[in-house]
């Protein structure tokens, strides 16, 4: 069997290699998470793959439950999941860079949640150093 | 249907014969164009006969340094090859089946270097 | 003077790992039970530390990216997880050593039972962490901690006959009152208490911190081969000292009094209070390095916002977990533990934990998409693989030495 050279245009990304466990951070450089796992729509598991239909694409960076059932096995149910959409990914490098601000995101509710309800209350929480 | 239920999983050829695990996904952001970036287009699979995982890639990009860890690498994925993903027939979690007569492509990657 | 600041880092970094409570002790003990010949050793060490410091600040200067995210880049989620499981752990066993070690410090220099003094310490560890800039807190801790140098000059004030030290050094043998077996125990344990992981978490989260870039490289080198040899310079002068003083009466060291011994012989309580102000200041400077490590690993591998350099309330989780692990270590040491005898156990395991961090940082020091052609050189390849198999066999040789001297007893 002969192997073959590809010629493509646009960015290759081997998922393992240059996404997964990447940090992600958001449009002003303020860590968000790593990439917990990656979800891929177009993907019918256990049917035929329609030759006509155009080829699956990622919709979501997973962030935060995903990295628990990585480490120990097993699969999150669905609704627990924190999707970051790919539309709000504006570059893959050593990092992924987003094109949001990170407070505006629903998978950031954890560090809002400690921010608000315990650092902000220390005194000082909300200065900077000295 | 998440990455990590494809990585690991078996892939046989048509008649069922066994030819390897997929080690890696492959994704060409060339889609249809987003606000930001195009789509990530899965363009195939990376099939290693012998390794269970993935290992750097260090058999896709030809990076040589630090020998003798960069050559054991690479050998522990000889034979490493890309299936398109108009060859993949089915896909079930853990399980991926080939078409007949798919055919296997080289993996290399060009050089990715940091611009900043 | 801000030439010497410009490697408070890593004079910081390096007295954290070389010169902190247990490494105080241990050094003292050695010398006292082996004069100098586990010299070789800490020179050993101290090379290991530079090679691996130095990929470490370089990787994190030329990508931005610090040593946790790396090794979770790495290693994946599961590998990276057993990393972050026993790093964090030893951290928070030497954290709690060094607390415990800054009120032994205060009652050298008080009288006063240390007890009382741990919640004090602890309450300034975490006010400095959470107030304090970062710059603020290397060059003070670091500045203090250089006048730990009064070990050096105790040892020329001593009049030692230095050709018996040198032929300590140069032809060590296992004294007949010890055996093998813990003759190499306390070269693991001294090996492991130079390359500790936490100096190199601390030295690339600190790069970070100071925003170095590719054109701070000259700093970054110039703080590891400054920063690193005086740490191994001053542990040999603390092990010189107990090898003169203490080796000739057969002085079992057990606390820091034994260690300052000689000093006070030596230069009187000039000198004695030089040392103080050291042992202080470097206790203190390596609880901050602890603290800020366990914060650094957790933050990086999670993916969470990390800094000094943004406010506690935009690195909410960072913050919050060094506030649970300086409350932890209290409450560990409230329960009568010797913090000496817990970093023992602690660089023990810390030359165990080594090869899963040391090897990302080898492999992504190679990798062009992250480093450019800032890629290591032939000759820092060679001595890292050399390295990677000195760090694999102490690692391996660990355990059982631990387990068969009963820690060097």
């Amino acid at each position: 069997m002969t192997i073959r050279r590809d010629q493509t245009a646009g960015l290759v990304l081997d998922a393992q290699l240059h996404l997964l466990d990447r940090q992600v951070l958001d449009r002003d450089g303020v860590p968000v998470s790593t990439v917990d796992d990656v979800e891929v729509g177009g993907i019918r598991p256990g049917e035929p793959v329609d030759p006509a239909a155009p080829p699956p694409v990622i919709t979501d960076l997973l962030v935060g439950t995903e990295i628990a059932t990585r480490i120990f096995g097993g699969r999150p149910p669905a609704s627990r999941r924190m999707p970051i959409s790919w539309r709000l990914v504006s570059d893959v490098g050593t990092v992924v860079r987003l094109g949001v601000a990170g407070d505006s995101l629903d998978a950031g509710w954890v560090e809002r949640w400690v921010s608000e309800h315990i650092i902000a209350r220390i005194p000082g929480g909300r200065h900077d150093p000295e | 249907m998440i990455l990590s239920d494809l990585i690991g999983a078996q892939v046989a050829d048509a008649e069922g014969t066994h030819v390897g695990t997929v080690v890696d996904v492959r994704f060409v952001i060339d889609g249809n164009p987003g606000q930001l970036l195009a789509d990530a287009r899965l363009a195939g699979l990376l099939v290693s006969p012998h390794g269970r995982s993935s290992t750097w890639g260090y058999e896709r990009s030809g990076a040589t340094g630090p020998w003798p860890i960069a050559q054991w690498l690479r050998w522990l994925h000889r034979g490493l090859f890309l299936v398109h993903w108009e060859d993949v027939s089915m896909v079930d979690v853990g399980r991926v089946a080939l078409r007949a007569g798919y055919e296997r492509h080289d993996a290399a990657l060009g050089p990715r270097t940091s611009d900043g | 003077m801000k030439r010497i600041f410009a490697v408070a880092l890593g004079i910081l970094t390096a007295i954290g790992g070389f010169v902190d409570i247990g490494d105080l002790v241990t050094n003292a003990v050695v010398g006292s039970r082996f004069g100098l010949g586990l010299v070789w050793v800490v020179l050993v060490g101290v090379v290991g530390i530079c090679l691996y410091a130095n990929m470490a600040g370089r990787v994190a200067a030329v990508s931005g990216r610090a040593t946790f995210e790396i090794i979770r880049e790495r290693l994946g989620p599961r590998a990276g997880f057993a990393n972050l499981a026993a790093s964090f752990l030893i951290n928070l066993l030497t954290l709690t050593a060094e607390i415990g070690g800054v009120a032994l410090a205060l009652q050298l220099a008080s009288g006063v039972d240390p007890m009382l003094w741990v919640p004090l310490a602890a309450f300034g560890v975490w006010i400095v962490v959470w107030r304090a800039k970062f710059d603020l807190l290397e060059n003070v801790t670091g500045m203090l901690g250089l006048t730990l140098i009064v070990f050096a000059v105790a040892l020329f004030l001593l009049s030692p006959d230095w050709g018996s030290l040198a032929g300590q050094a140069l032809a060590p043998t296992v004294p007949s009152s010890e055996s093998v077996a813990t003759y190499w125990f306390y070269a693991v344990a001294l090996f492991g208490a130079a390359m500790t992981p936490y100096e190199v978490f601390f030295f690339s989260s600190g790069a970070i911190e100071e925003g170095w870039k590719r054109k701070d490289l000259m700093t970054e080198r110039l703080n590891v081969f400054v920063g690193f040899p005086l740490g191994g310079l001053l542990s040999i002068a603390i092990a010189g000292c107990a090898a003169v003083v203490l080796l000739p009466e057969a002085i079992s060291v057990t606390s820091l009094s034994q260690v300052v011994l000689p000093v006070a012989q030596a230069g009187g309580t000039v000198a004695l209070s030089f040392a103080i102000v050291g042992i202080l200041a470097a206790t203190f400077g390596a609880a901050l390095e602890t603290t800020l490590s366990s914060g650094y690993t957790l933050a990086q591998y999670f993916g969470w916002s990390w800094g000094k350099f943004r406010r506690p309330a935009r690195a909410a989780r960072f913050h919050l977990s060094m506030i649970v692990c300086i409350v932890v270590g209290v409450l560990i040491l409230f329960t009568g533990v010797d913090p000496i005898a817990v970093t023992e156990y602690s660089v023990v395991f810390s030359a165990v934990a080594l090869p899963l961090t040391y090897l990302p940082i080898l492999l992504v020091a190679n990798d062009r998409e992250y480093m450019g052609t800032e890629v290591n050189g032939r000759g820092a390849n060679a001595l890292g693989v050399v390295y990677l198999v000195i760090i694999l066999i102490a690692a391996l040789a660990a355990i059982p030495l631990l387990i068969l001297t009963g820690a060097g007893a």
